[in-house]
């Protein structure tokens, strides 16, 4: 019922976009940076090393420098200032320079055919513990009074003070070990061929279990316990009260409260789906998952620093490409920053 | 527990007779209704033998500080004392249930909001904020099986305009786009979309301005009349409701020190709180010090008195009795003379206080 | 074992609270004492720091290896088994304690230190610097913490504890930062913060003096909170291997249990790939249970 029509509303979202888009990008461009001086950081210089190693083997020094400038999208021996422009000029053109380890394919192939490795078992996995935590803390704040809320609401505390990799080392331990029920250390069936047929996408999800389930298990204590705390706290609220004693069903009166608390976990969600890219390298590799976390940590073993620059500068983008659609969808679910003035 | 009703005046200090003649015009009759809240150190009364009556056509208005109990007796009228208090003793009859307190349930459920409409103490925040307003009328209507969505929406409609508000825009706006005028307006719309015959506002205008305040009293007021119900509005503060209620009942510590038709009680008030309450009221026309505020502060759960006057502590007129026994609630005698005459025989709108030293009842009672 | 401190410990009263030493030390016990879960805690963290001190004067400096007795398991001689060069799991657990205490306490002191003064002077001063310090903490808590801690390990390459105290500190600061920030903007209207104002008194003073008292006990929480995050943090950047493998700290353990030392595939490997992890949930749960006994005592309304 605001004064204005719904052009104004639009016009005002667009506006609020941009200016989140436009901080996303500043946030972007930090991070390359940080990135840029990160690598130039790396003890023993790679580039140099990178450039030296090239000349020692009776390459040109031209050719070398070009070389090393495919790599790391900047030349090493050029001012630094001139190197970081390079290298950003090269980011806008989705440039990230070549691997070393992986025999100079472009880190962007490397990042990109990563990703799906990360986002299935960690989607999968967020899906499983966000429906359960969140259900069953809308019970354990119900009857947070009795046992079953009590059960519930320490059941949360525990599955969430344990950290990942020791549910990974655990459940990897305990059911490819001891109890040889699933498979280990490959994410199919080496024998199947890669594809669309049904052994190899058996093979997939069977491997899948265990991560899925150590991500799950790790994330569902904190689902659990947030929904719970935002329960009662709208439990609180007048409304509910108001709701009750208006004689409202009780299944109306308690999808009142599940929506209003459902809201502040919806941002929470999205930004969980942001960092999922890159909160998941315990469980990549312990199960060996070849995924971003996975390559990112072999890319620093390897002293592969593009490829480690790329995949941190991915991972950090999603963080903040997810950040702002959180913000932006959020407008649509809470109509009073739909229509506030 | 008190005496009901239809008992004679008995000469016992701890029970007294009600005020107001019973079954009259059928509106709500509260009896001896006890609230008691576990504490630590055992149960603790925060409502302690009140008697009210609201008659159909009548606007009683409910007095007291903070902690006198007044919004735990209107919660106690919905069978709704939040744990861990409880409904110790005492029935409430409203026009379509016998006894609230006995209701449980699915009964439980269907009164309320459909026998006693309730415009909440925080009525600027009595709605879902995710979802518009006429989703929530329809919402309240299908709970008490009103499925013809077309009546309801009419009816809606028709109080939207009868409060003064744009029926289409209110219907269709969230709680936030809502002043707080417009938003207690709304909570009135909600309490009365079930057509209650009874009708309780908990402090309808304390988060107000003064403006907003006239205008929500109005309506309280039309309303009232066009559709003849029993309204009880609480409040701590005496001024809103001088020019509104025909019958006042004063809440102390639980109970009730004072009633009766608010030209009396405002006239010549009996109890030494009530006319504590009447001196604190500044006056626009008057000098503001002449408005004296209450001294000390009112009575918790926990440091009501057990015995004596609950009022003692904070009272000027204080005597050696009022600590020993605690008075009870007996009809005003009026010097000879006086415009009312002696209502000791519980006359209809009888003016009733229960204080030792203005009120006594061994004396009087021995005179009637 | 919650790590999540809920709510700020804002105290209603107008100042900041002075009692008397020895009532604060009567008041920690009782509150310490209260709960039979909370004594268990302080057992286990006070054995651990003993751990930590005595630890790795027990034994000597290179631990023995010993290739007869390979993933041997608990006996006598070696409680709790040997690894898989026959060296005596305790020893490598008691000697790592000290590793894991010390840098966990150093970056729980540098998180909170850091968080708490950002925090406070964002809130207090408001304005220009509030927006500045606003958009450095969301950039520090919008970048993914593990990946970053990957790089940087890389790019540093610490094994003293101290430096990984200190890496792990600089980046863990922005959550408290944002939490105190939003206190120390109520403090700053209350009546006695505002007469310091307008006294003229400098910020530092206010900061410090006026300010600080009343965000402490939730500080202090959070310095333990912290202190957990921190034990992850490390154990989990040395299991992965991106920092030197050549310490001896419970991480390190895990990473040769798990990637060199295939005690993950091998079950007589029991004890040597349990031990570090138990470590790692005990000491958190004895912190955990100590966090309840502080809490209590910060905020004694909650009693009862």
């Amino acid at each position: 019922m605001t004064a204005e029509g719904a052009p104004g509303r639009w016009r005002r979202l667009g506006h609020r976009l941009g200016v989140r888009l436009l901080t996303g990008v500043v946030m972007v461009l930090a991070v390359a940076t940080l990135t840029f001086f990160l690598v130039h950081a790396m003890p023993g210089n790679p580039i140099q090393t990178e450039y030296q190693t090239l000349i020692a083997r009776g390459v040109t020094p031209s050719v070398a420098a070009q070389q090393v400038a495919g790599m790391y999208g900047f030349v090493s021996n050029r001012p630094l200032l001139d190197q970081y422009g390079q290298y950003m000029w090269h980011l806008i053109q989705f440039n990230l320079g070549k691997s070393i380890s992986a025999s100079g394919e472009p880190v962007v192939h490397l990042v990109l055919s990563a990703a799906p490795w990360t986002v299935i078992p960690v989607l999968s996995g967020l899906v499983v513990s966000f429906l359960l935590g969140v259900s069953l803390g809308v019970v354990a704040a119900v009857r947070r009074t009795n046992r079953l809320g009590k059960v519930l609401s320490v059941s949360g505390s525990l599955f969430h003070g344990v950290p990942q990799f020791v549910w990974a080392v655990m459940l990897a331990y305990i059911f490819t070990t001891l109890l040889p029920i699933f498979p280990f250390g490959s994410p199919y069936n080496i024998l199947d061929t890669p594809g669309l047929n049904g052994p190899f996408i058996l093979s997939l999800v069977y491997s899948a279990v265990l991560p899925v389930l150590a991500y799950a298990l790790s994330s569902y204590g904190g689902w659990l316990l947030t929904m719970r705390s935002s329960v009662v706290s709208v439990l609180g609220d007048d409304f509910v009260l108001a709701a009750e004693l208006r004689g409202l069903r009780p299944l109306t009166q308690l999808r009142y409260v599940a929506r209003n608390a459902f809201l502040p976990l919806f941002t929470i969600l999205l930004l969980s789906v942001g960092f999922m890219f890159g909160g998941a390298i315990f469980i990549e590799e312990v199960f060996d998952y070849p995924g971003l976390g996975y390559q990112l940590v072999n890319a620093v073993n390897a002293r592969d620093y593009p490829l480690m620059s790329g995949d941190f500068l991915f991972i950090t983008v999603a963080v903040i490409a997810l950040n702002i659609l959180a913000d932006f969808l959020y407008t649509f679910i809470d109509p009073r920053v739909r229509r506030a003035a | 527990m008190r005496t009901s009703s239809a008992d004679l005046p008995s000469p016992s200090t701890a029970t007294a007779p009600p005020v107001t003649v019973p079954g009259e015009a059928g509106g709500a009759e509260i009896r001896g209704l006890v609230v008691v809240f576990g504490t630590p150190d055992g149960e603790m009364a925060a409502v302690n033998g009140v008697d009210l009556d609201l008659p159909l056509g009548t606007i009683t208005g409910l007095v007291g500080e903070s902690g006198s109990g007044k919004s735990t007796l209107a919660l106690a009228m919905m069978n709704a004392v939040p744990k861990p208090g409880r409904i110790a003793a005492g029935s409430i009859r409203l026009p379509s249930v016998k006894d609230m307190t006995q209701l449980r349930g699915k009964a439980l459920r269907l009164a309320r909001g459909s026998a006693l409409g309730y415009v909440f103490q925080a009525s600027q925040n009595s709605l879902n904020p995710l979802k518009r307003i006429g989703a929530q009328l329809l919402d309240l209507g299908r709970a008490h099986g009103m499925e013809d969505k077309g009546v309801l929406l009419a009816r809606a409609r028709e109080l939207c305009e009868r409060m003064g508000l744009d029926p289409v825009r209110t219907l269709s706006a969230y709680q936030h786009e809502l002043s707080g005028g417009m938003r207690q307006r709304v909570g009135i719309v909600f309490a009365l979309i079930l057509n209650p015959r009874v009708l309780v506002l908990d402090e309808p205008t304390t988060a107000l301005d003064m403006i907003s305040q006239r205008t929500v009293l109005d309506i309280v007021r039309d309303v009232h009349r066009d559709r003849h119900l029993a309204t009880l509005i609480i409040t701590h503060d005496i001024a809103i409701v001088a020019d509104l209620a025909d019958y006042l009942a004063v809440m102390y510590g639980g109970r009730v020190v004072e009633k009766g038709p608010t030209r009396h009680v405002l006239q010549s008030a009996a109890h030494p709180y009530t006319r504590g309450l009447i001196a604190a009221i500044p006056r626009i026309s008057g000098d503001i010090e002449k408005a004296r505020p209450l001294v000390g502060r009112p009575p918790d759960l926990l440091s009501i008195p057990r015995q004596g006057c609950v009022f003692r502590e904070r009272c000027p007129l204080t005597i050696g009795r009022c600590s020993l026994e605690e008075p009870a609630l007996v009809p005003v005698v009026k010097e000879p003379g006086g415009i009312f005459g002696e209502s000791g025989d519980g006359a209809p709108g009888g003016h009733a206080a229960a204080c030792h030293v203005t009120a006594p009842a061994g004396g009087d009672r021995s005179r009637s | 074992m919650a790590v999540t401190v809920i709510g700020p410990g804002l105290g209603t009263e107008g100042g900041p609270r002075r009692a008397r030493p020895a009532g604060r030390w009567q008041a920690a016990r009782q509150a310490l004492l209260r709960e039979a879960r909370r004594v268990v805690g302080a057992v286990i963290v006070v054995a651990f720091v003993v751990m930590a001190i005595v630890g790795p004067f027990l034994y000597p400096r290179h631990l023995g290896a010993n290739a007869n007795a390979v993933y041997a398991p608990p006996s006598l001689a070696h409680p709790l088994g040997t690894d898989f060069e026959g060296t005596d799991v305790l020893a490598l657990l008691v000697v790592g304690a000290r590793y894991v205490l010390v840098s966990a306490a150093v970056a729980g002191a540098i998180a909170v230190g850091l968080g708490a003064l950002i925090g406070l002077v964002a809130g207090y001063l408001a304005g220009a610097v509030d927006w500045s310090l606003s958009r450095i903490t969301d950039f520090a808590l919008t970048i993914p913490q593990y990946p970053l801690l990957v790089v940087l390990a890389a790019v540093a390459r610490f094994t003293s504890p101290l430096l990984i105290g200190v890496l792990l500190g600089v980046t863990s600061w922005a959550g408290l930062a944002r939490a105190v920030r939003s206190q120390a903007f109520s403090l700053r209207e209350r009546p006695y913060i505002e007469a310091s104002r307008s006294l003229g008194l400098s910020t530092s003073h206010v900061i410090v003096k006026e300010m600080l008292p009343n965000i402490a006990p939730y500080v202090a929480m959070n310095l333990l909170v912290s202190m957990i995050g921190a034990i992850y943090l490390e154990t989990g950047l040395f299991f992965l291997g991106v920092l030197p493998t050549n310490v001896s700290n419970w991480g390190v353990m895990l990473n040769l249990a798990v990637f060199s030392a295939g005690a993950i595939g091998s079950a007589q490997a029991v004890s040597y790939l349990l031990t570090p992890l138990i470590a790692i949930l005990l000491l958190t749960l004895g912190i955990v249970f100590v966090l309840d006994a502080v809490d209590e005592f910060f905020n004694p309304r909650l009693r009862g």
